[in-house]
């Protein structure tokens, strides 16, 4: 009897904790657990409404379609809106309206419109490890290039950031090195009109404008009937700061023409055996040091690149100002900000110190120009009362002048002494 | 004497079992919401797979800033960051990942030695399809979504940290403020909604391509039919499902 006693209270324990376990397992087991696993379904769905953030590109295109259209037709059509101009959330919301615009400010739902230097150096900054064939600069060396004396310059003052290949439309319509272009590249068809004859066309810079004469001594030799000069000079090497767009001058660029190969046409161009060419030769010993240029460089033009002419027009002096407020990085190109302030700066020209009263007259008598362009051109009456320099022919009428004005207007700059020479 | 104090001890025990058990009823117990969400056989249609392209990766961070706006990812922690590998001239393997890549990379680790292959490798969770993460965890908070995405349970998990030392591939955090461990979800509510993750949304290169690997004609079938591609750690029986395009021997 005792035994069983035992056993009774054994088993009502035992049976007591599993209805325990199992009410505990009803009530604390979470809604859903192994429905489809070991896991709680309805955290699947949980997580499914989360908020979305970052916005797709089609919903920013839905309100601005005229920079998508752009955006879509150039090399960033793959940059999606939000790596520049953030997640966006609050802007879709803001602009959306309804009850959750309302907690939203202005502030808030603006998007950073400039991007910043480092923000287009995330991808383009000259790294080792990012793909050569992916475009980036090093900084420094880009600046000094095109003479951008600020390193805070942003980029996006020439490049447009949703048309980065076509550069910002007033450097563009300049054509400013490096990129030289074709009039098929805005026109359908080559137009029949010289662009000089169009009113209002945008200057157009071309070689021979700055080159003729190295132009013209290509055109009388052999290369001009089949290559144009961007065949050789692509771009300016940007480690260079000389301005040279000189791309290739080793044997392995002019051997892409000239090199014996079985798929070529044997004729033409004239072809070579290579390396042989250089064994052949009594000249040269060994290749590596040699280029094709050191002989054959009177196939091509004269080598001389110093020979320029300047690009600018003879009323330049007036007319700049015009073009340089509205192209001022077309000037740039060429210009370092020095070349400005030269002129510009509010204080007075080095030159003007306290002789200058004496030295002005030869000076002026000779570069009347550069005066005007900071003072205007009666800025000699002033003082003179009469137009300086002397015009042609005044030894002649000077006694009526004289009478006129009195002589006291003579004696500003002449002395006695100086009317005794002769009177 | 002996058997009142027995008799209390087992009402007080009693009465103590029935208190927690009702107190746990009210603090555990929820009630259900209607929420619209795709069904469990519609989830059974997919098989989410993901390939990163080494070869187009440029380190430009934009997945890990996009990451963590979505994800609201704290401070320090990443669930998608870059790596960078420059291999020198003498074979040094110098590897890095200045916070997560999230500022990007300002210049090239190796100074002193010629660096002769260098390359950007991005890394998220490989949502394997034997993820030890789930095995490890006590309370079965991490799971294996049907549509075959490594998930944690954010309500139940309870933070003890054996599924971040588990992952082999380090992609598990514990969050802190949350108490609970977190990792990528794939951007799980955006797919859902047919949306690209927010990491393969900001790509400038397209070098993160996700997809669902049930379908035949699926954008990530077709490349995985034509690249070469290579897995992290495969040796370690995961099983992962993020290929690495392009891969060195290196990158671990």
């Amino acid at each position: 009897m005792r035994d069983r006693k035992h056993i009774v209270t054994i088993f009502s324990l035992i049976v007591f904790v599993i209805i325990i376990g199992v009410i505990a397992r009803l009530i604390l087991k979470p809604d859903s657990f192994g429905e489809h696993g070991q896991y709680r379904w309805n955290a699947v769905s949980e997580l499914q409404k989360q908020e979305i953030v970052n916005q797709n590109i089609s919903t920013c295109a839905k309100c601005h379609d005229d920079i998508y259209q752009l955006h879509e037709k150039d090399a960033h059509f793959s940059v999606p809106c939000v790596d520049c101009h953030g997640a966006g959330n609050l802007h879709v919301l803001f602009h959306e309206g309804g009850d959750s615009a309302k907690q939203i400010t202005k502030e808030q739902a603006a998007l950073p419109k400039e991007y910043k230097l480092e923000g287009c150096l995330f991808c383009h900054k000259k790294l080792k490890a990012r793909p050569s064939d992916f475009p980036q600069i090093n900084q420094e060396d880009h600046y000094k290039f095109l003479n951008v004396p600020d390193l805070k310059t942003k980029c996006i003052e020439c490049h447009s950031p949703h048309q980065p290949v076509f550069m910002l439309t007033a450097v563009r319509e300049a054509r400013i090195h490096p990129i030289v272009y074709r009039c098929t590249e805005c026109h359908d068809k080559k137009p029949e009109q010289s662009f000089k004859e169009v009113a209002g066309h945008p200057a157009i810079f071309e070689c021979n404008d700055c080159h003729p004469k190295i132009v013209k001594s290509f055109n009388e030799r052999p290369h001009h009937k089949y290559i144009e000069c961007r065949t050789c000079h692509l771009y300016h090497k940007e480690n260079e700061t000389t301005g040279r767009i000189y791309k290739n001058g080793n044997a392995r660029f002019c051997l892409l023409c000239h090199e014996k190969k079985p798929f070529k046409d044997e004729n033409y161009p004239p072809k070579i055996e290579w390396p042989s060419h250089v064994g052949n030769s009594n000249i040269i010993t060994k290749s590596d040091e040699k280029i094709c240029l050191n002989c054959h460089a009177d196939r091509i033009h004269d080598m001389d690149v110093k020979i320029r002419a300047n690009p600018h027009s003879s009323d330049w002096v007036s007319t700049h100002k015009n073009f340089a407020k509205v192209q001022l990085t077309v000037c740039q190109g060429c210009h370092t900000s020095n070349d400005c302030s030269s002129c510009h700066s509010k204080t007075k020209p080095v030159s003007h110190n306290q002789n200058w009263r004496k030295q002005h007259p030869s000076f002026g008598a000779k570069n009347q120009s550069t005066c005007e362009m900071c003072h205007k051109k009666d800025a000699c009456m002033n003082c003179h009362k009469l137009s300086m320099p002397h015009p042609k022919g005044f030894e002649d009428n000077h006694k009526e002048v004289a009478t006129q004005k009195g002589k006291a207007v003579c004696m500003n700059c002449h002395k006695e002494e100086f009317c005794k020479q002769c009177h | 004497m002996e058997k009142i104090e027995r008799r209390q001890f087992i009402k007080l025990g009693l009465f103590s079992t029935a208190g927690i058990l009702v107190g746990s009823f009210f603090a555990f117990a929820k009630t259900e919401k209607d929420i619209e969400v795709n069904s469990y056989e519609d989830l059974l249609k997919f098989d989410w797979g993901y390939i990163v392209d080494t070869t187009r990766c440029i380190g430009c961070g934009s997945c890990v800033r996009a990451c963590k706006v979505e994800n609201e990812v704290p401070e320090g922690y990443f669930r998608t960051w870059v790596e960078r590998f420059e291999i020198t001239k003498d074979e040094t393997v110098y590897v890095d990942s200045p916070k997560g890549a999230i500022e990007g990379f300002n210049r090239d680790n190796a100074q002193t030695a010629e660096i002769v292959k260098a390359f950007f490798v991005p890394k998220l969770c490989n949502h394997c399809y034997d993820a030890p993460c789930i095995q490890v965890c006590p309370v079965g908070a991490s799971y294996r979504s049907p549509d075959k995405v490594v998930l944690v349970d954010k309500e139940h998990c309870v933070g003890c940290g054996y599924c971040v030392q588990a992952c082999p591939y380090g992609v598990r955090y514990i969050n802190e403020e949350k108490g609970v461990a977190d990792k990528c979800t794939l951007c799980y509510h955006r797919i859902q909604k047919g949306l690209a993750p927010a990491c393969v949304n900001s790509c400038p290169r397209n070098a993160r391509i996700y997809g669902n690997l049930k379908d035949p004609n699926s954008e990530i079938n077709k490349v995985l039919h034509q690249r070469r591609y290579g897995l992290l750690k495969p040796d370690l029986g995961t099983n992962p499902k993020c290929f690495y395009i392009g891969l060195d021997k290196e990158v671990k």
